[in-house]
């Protein structure tokens, strides 16, 4: 027999001193990339996206849409590698998002984006202001949230030594952003008393003038004197309360009128803008404290390509310390959040599968080989583990449950190689036939090249993967490459470590030397009286393939009957949820915050939450699902968040998933008693998107998008197992529009801009400088208001005052410095704010969302389930709408629907992925093709992978599980693990004629052969699939590689031969 | 397996038991979770002023700058409510946002009124309420 390859290789290492320092070197290196690649939980996705904020000042929504949103998306479409452009147009502003391609380089998007930016500012009207460009990215989540909570403590001081901690933590190495949420910031308050101003004829304006004027100082230069420079400087800024209120802000009469004369000024907490609670539930452990508390949030988000645990570790350690300091008594410090540990508990459970993986693949190898055999084999996994880890290590790669997934899911499979190695080398050690190197050379020369080829046709059914586009792709790729690396190493253990190993421990029985006849062996004789009825009779042949051909059938039949639903990823087992709250438009602070409070009230109830915490007015930390749905910007008063933890998963029975289901309805029954809407938000297993379940609606104006998604919504609401539905229009907000009445104005000598400036100090506020302290970490700003007291109704407004310039006509005689009450000067017209524009794509649009739980899990279903109605609805017209699946309406001119969402991943994931299956299917034939030099031996061969479905879909019917992203993956690789099989069948069968045996006595021999190994590597893929079994989201590949690795084995055994035997029967 | 579970179970439900039972007992004692019910001067309905709603001042506390008062529930449960305020008009108080007409306050505020307690009104005062 001539040496290839791998015998060539074998022969080098076999006696090598060098190999067991390779080994142990590789071992080595591995342990040490174990420890130094950072971990953290979600994959580093780089989701290329930048807000831009154009701030257009008194522009309604339709005229910031028109001047300011549409030119500027269509100068941003025309930068290549843009995949989508969102625009919201509100009032005073517009917010446009742009997403680029995945995997686009983000620092060179920022630079493109902010070029053609600049480069198209000067087709701005008058009034757009200078744009604000925010980057969001993955490493903006905090992975660290620190609550500090209080029974005596108020917001003000809690965010006073929130600030003094952070400042201290910011000092720690790979650090992010640190940042507070809630609270109440130190504000110097300019309190303006109305009765005083219009007493000492001061104005709101004149205030605000003098102090941004008395607020500065300068260097003026320096003078020379005696071979002396001396600095003159001039002006003091303003260091506290005091110095403010000693403004002289007018004369009056012959006395100066200060600040504090007119206005009182108050050094303290700003008025309140938020509100922010944290309590133990029913969960906590005994002895907790009851009630809820005021409470402030420090938020820590790490650098990117920095470890989260080692992070979070630094943190906490820190704040320890801080106790004894800066933290004063009364103020806990308690976590609610820590994706550190939380990473550190997935890498660690994903690491202790790993390890019972390739625990139980060892005994099943045991069972078969002996201790001995199961020794080479266990040798061989950590060192093929070791160098894909290493390689992670040098690709920048962290630990995380993707890359953590692709090495459990090639556990089954990297042994495979060493078991047909040892194998083989203890079959021709039991044989005799040669002495005990020779032996073993040969046995390598007889697999060793069916190996090589067998790997890279794995290798070739996994890599494809790799062209999976969209936001799937990032999450998917560390798996074909893991998975293909570790393919790659494990082959090359084989040819050089297993073999070492093998003929060092493998035994050859000493004792009887009789003469080794295949026909005497079990397989043998099993195979011998299974195959051989259906190679003589081609009736029960054609029998035979007629029952596979009907189960493979009946196994793809259920799909269209719904006994096995497909998703896209389900959902997994977390340790919080949040709860978001959107009440009406125009609802007050307090309001909301009673509504949040009560809601909260209920999830404390709840057995499995050990604390939570509501944020009203500001937005709780988000999430990586807060940050493609933009729940940062969640700052209104009608807007409350409650972040909800649980108690940890083996604390509790129930999943995140169920407790989220569980509670929805109390939840949302509380919220409607008041007119909102809540929604259960939980953590997404795969990449965020705006909503499950999303309907664009189209159309030619935004009174008729707005009625359709009306009826749309309704739709939605009827359908059982939709939940959570909302729409993207809000509801009608009053607005007082004050209209100035020019003529009269102008007879005041009063101006427009004037009357505008008042009115927003006295309402809103005004910021007017900042103190110049020199211990405060944060800026203390002077704001100018009026109290709460006198701005609630229109009649407050009539005390408010502007001077007349002056006005000197003929008729008036108006001198300059009068007071005017603006209630004079303007109308009060009652209105609806007008509502935002929401565009995509350059298209207005307008979103219907909704979630799916309960009845249907997998958002399709509800999609086909609400296409029926949606098609009944009546628009204006006359015509259908027809819900669009995978590209937006060609025009605006008709009434349009898209569905999007989750809905749009999924199309394209198994779009990619089913593409890729087929590029695997050409290229595992063009590979047997080079090997085999047949055109038909190749598609005996392919023949295996239909068979894996008879296993697969019952199997997901069987787990009453999902047929999910994850099962389509199982269902590639084991189409490259079957073909191996098939390889490793013929091969020998060619063997065997080539020797000069008879075609029926070879196909029997090479089913008896090579049935060992066969069973040994499908067993050991199928054992090690077991421990993926009882995670969530890899049930799927689990059960694809259980159930279809069963099934197809067992039938490939016997329907490969079979058909082989009957065309070479026929080619003769 | 699940027997064994079980047995693992309960050891350790003993030992919480008997964790439970030495301190704290008092404070949240497994099924009984109802506080004890509080008697309060007055409890006073929220006084519909036509477009604005006006509670006593005395019901209302200051933490810092938030200000709460607490809500008799229909099922005489209290909760803690933080409101926004207005104008002072003689010894009652403009509440802005927070409170709704019909709602019922506790017309004086002490710091042993807690979230969830059940209260009672004292017998003279209601009189004294009623016969205003």
């Amino acid at each position: 027999m001539n040496e290839g390859i791998a015998g060539k290789l074998a022969k080098q290492f076999i006696n090598s001193k060098i190999t067991p320092l390779l080994m142990v070197a590789s071992l080595l290196v591995g342990i040490m990339a174990t420890f130094m690649t950072p971990r953290e939980e979600e994959p580093q996705i780089v989701v290329p996206m930048v807000d831009l904020y154009i701030p257009y000042p008194g522009a309604t929504p339709a005229e910031v849409e028109a001047r300011v949103a549409k030119p500027v998306e269509r100068t941003l479409t025309e930068i290549p590698g843009v995949d989508y452009v969102y625009s919201t147009s509100m009032h005073d502003v517009a917010v446009v998002t742009v997403r680029y391609k995945v995997g686009e380089n983000a620092e060179k998007s920022m630079v493109k984006l902010w070029s053609t930016l600049m480069k198209n500012m000067d087709k701005m009207p008058a009034g757009v202001q200078f744009p604000l460009m925010k980057k969001v990215s993955i490493d903006d989540v905090p992975v660290l949230n620190l609550t500090f909570w209080s029974s005596t403590k108020d917001p003000y001081q809690l965010r006073k030594t929130a600030v003094e901690v952070a400042d201290e933590l910011k000092k720690i190495k790979d650090i992010g952003d640190v940042d507070i949420k809630g609270g109440l910031r130190r504000q110097v308050k300019i309190v303006l008393q109305k009765e005083k101003l219009l007493q000492f004829n001061v104005t709101p304006l004149q205030i605000a003038r003098q102090v941004q004027m008395s607020n500065s100082q300068m260097t003026d230069g320096d003078l020379k004197q005696m071979n002396q420079q001396i600095i003159v400087r001039s002006g003091r800024f303003l260091e506290n309360a005091e110095d403010v209120g000693n403004i002289v802000v007018g004369i009056y009469g012959a006395r100066p009128v200060y600040l504090r004369d007119v206005a009182s000024v108050v050094d303290g907490p700003e008025e309140v803008n938020n509100y922010n609670f944290f309590g133990f539930a029913a969960a906590a452990p005994k002895g907790s404290l009851q009630g809820e508390y005021p409470a402030v949030t420090l938020t820590v988000a790490k650098r990117q390509g920095s470890d989260a645990s080692k992070l979070a570790d630094k943190v906490i350690a820190r704040v320890n310390d801080l106790k004894k300091s800066s933290i004063p008594a009364g103020v806990t410090v308690t976590e609610t959040r820590n994706y550190g540990a939380t990473a550190t508990d997935k890498v660690s459970t994903l690491l202790e599968h790993l390890l019972m993986a390739v625990v139980a693949v060892t005994i099943v190898v045991g069972f078969f080989l002996g201790w001995r055999g199961a020794l080479v084999v266990l040798a061989s996994v950590p060192i093929t583990f070791a160098l894909t880890l290493l390689i992670y290590f040098l690709l920048d790669y962290s630990l995380n449950r993707v890359t953590l997934f692709a090495l459990i899911f090639v556990t089954g499979i990297v042994v495979d190689d060493s078991i047909i190695i040892a194998e083989n080398i203890h079959r021709h050690f039991a044989m005799k036939r040669q002495p005990k190197l020779q032996a073993a050379i040969t046995a390598i020369n007889e697999v060793g090249n069916p190996t090589i080829l067998a790997t890279f046709t794995v290798i070739a059914a996994v890599l494809p993967m790799v062209f999976v586009s969209g936001l799937m792709g990032p999450y998917m790729s560390p798996m074909p490459i893991g998975a293909s690396l570790a393919m790659i190493f494990s082959l090359l253990v084989a040819l050089i470590a297993t073999p070492w190993l093998s003929y060092r421990l493998l035994k050859t029985e000493a004792g009887h030397h009789e003469e080794y006849d295949i026909t005497k062996t079990g397989y043998y004789k099993l195979f011998n009286s299974i195959l051989s009825p259906f190679i003589e009779s081609s009736f029960k042949r054609w029998m035979a393939f007629g029952v596979v051909g009907l189960m493979l059938v009946g196994a793809i039949a259920l799909v269209p009957l719904k006994a096995v639903q497909m998703k896209m990823l389900p959902f997994d087992n977390k340790n919080e949820f949040q709860v978001i709250l959107d009440m009406p438009e125009g609802t007050a602070l307090e309001q909301t915050a009673r509504v949040t409070k009560e809601i909260s009230a209920y999830l404390k109830t709840v057995p499995e939450v050990k604390s939570y915490q509501y944020y009203v007015g500001i937005n709780a930390p988000i999430n990586f699902n807060g940050l493609v749905r933009h729940y940062y910007l969640r700052r209104a008063d009608n807007m409350g968040d409650i972040q909800v933890n649980l108690v940890p998963k083996d604390e509790r029975k129930a999943q995140s998933h169920d407790i989220a289901k569980k509670v929805r309805a109390g939840v949302q029954e509380i919220a409607r008693r008041y007119n909102g809407n809540a929604k259960i938000v939980e953590i997404p297993p795969g990449p965020p998107v705006l909503s499950t379940l999303v309907a664009e609606i189209y159309g030619p104006s935004q009174e008729q998008q707005i009625a359709l998604a009306k009826e749309v919504k309704k739709v939605f609401e009827a359908t059982p197992g939709v939940v959570d539905v909302d729409w993207m229009v809000e509801d009608d907000q009053k607005v007082f529009n004050l209209v100035v009445n020019k003529e009269r104005a102008a007879f005041r000598g009063v101006t427009a801009e004037q009357i505008a400036q008042t009115l927003r100090m006295s309402i809103a506020g005004m910021d007017v400088g900042v103190m110049h302290t020199s211990n405060e970490l944060e800026p203390v700003t002077i704001q100018v208001r009026l109290p709460q007291e006198s701005r609630s109704s229109m009649q407050d407004l009539s005390g408010i005052f502007v001077q007349s310039q002056g006005m000197g006509s003929l008729t008036t005689r108006l001198r300059a410095g009068e007071m005017i009450p603006v209630s004079e000067l303007v109308k009060v017209e009652e209105k609806v704010q007008e509502k935002s524009i929401y565009r995509k794509d350059l298209r207005r649009v307008v979103y219907v969302t909704a979630d799916v739980a309960g009845a249907t899990e997998s958002p399709v279903y509800a999609m086909l389930d609400m296409d029926k109605k949606i098609q009944q609805l009546k628009v204006p017209g006359g015509y259908a709408i027809n819900p669009l699946y995978t590209a937006s309406p060609n025009s605006d001119e008709k009434l349009a629907m898209k569905w999007d969402g989750e809905w749009q991943i999924t199309f394209e994931v198994f779009r990619d992925l089913g593409t890729a299956f087929a590029v695997v299917l050409v290229i595992i034939y063009l590979l047997i093709i080079g090997w085999f030099q047949s055109f038909k031996t190749p598609l005996i061969m392919m023949i295996a992978i239909p068979l894996s479905l008879v296993g697969i879909i019952p199997g997901h019917m069987l787990h009453g599980a999902f047929f999910t992203a994850t099962s389509m993956i199982g269902m590639i690789a084991l189409a490259g693990i079957m073909v191996r099989n098939s390889v490793l069948l013929i091969d020998f069968i060619q063997i065997r004629r080539a020797e000069g045996a008879e075609l029926k006595q070879a196909v029997i021999e090479s089913a008896a052969v090579r049935t060992r190994p066969i069973i040994l590597t499908s067993g050991a893929v199928v054992i090690g699939s077991i421990v993926m079994l009882f995670d969530p989201i890899f049930q799927g590949l689990a059960i694809s590689l259980i159930w279809g690795g069963v099934l197809s084995t067992i039938l490939t055994l016997v329907v490969v031969p079979l058909v082989y035997y009957m065309a070479e029967k026929k080619s003769r | 397996m699940t027997i064994r579970n079980k047995f693992f179970l309960f050891p350790a439900a003993l030992t919480l038991l008997l964790a439970g039972c030495s301190h704290h007992e008092p404070e949240h004692s497994g099924s009984v979770m109802q506080p004890p019910t509080i008697t309060v001067e007055s409890i006073v309905p929220v006084r519909d002023g036509g477009e604005v709603v006006l509670v006593p001042k005395s019901a209302l506390f200051m933490r810092g700058e938030m200000v709460g008062l607490y809500v008799v529930g229909r099922d005489n449960r209290l909760s803690l409510r933080w409101i926004r305020i207005g104008r002072t008009v003689h010894d009652e108080v403009v509440v802005l946002g927070g409170l709704d007409k019909g709602e019922s306050v506790v017309g004086s505020y002490t710091p042993e009124l807690m979230d969830g307690v059940t209260v009672k009104k004292s017998q003279h005062t209601t009189e004294e309420v009623q016969s205003r």
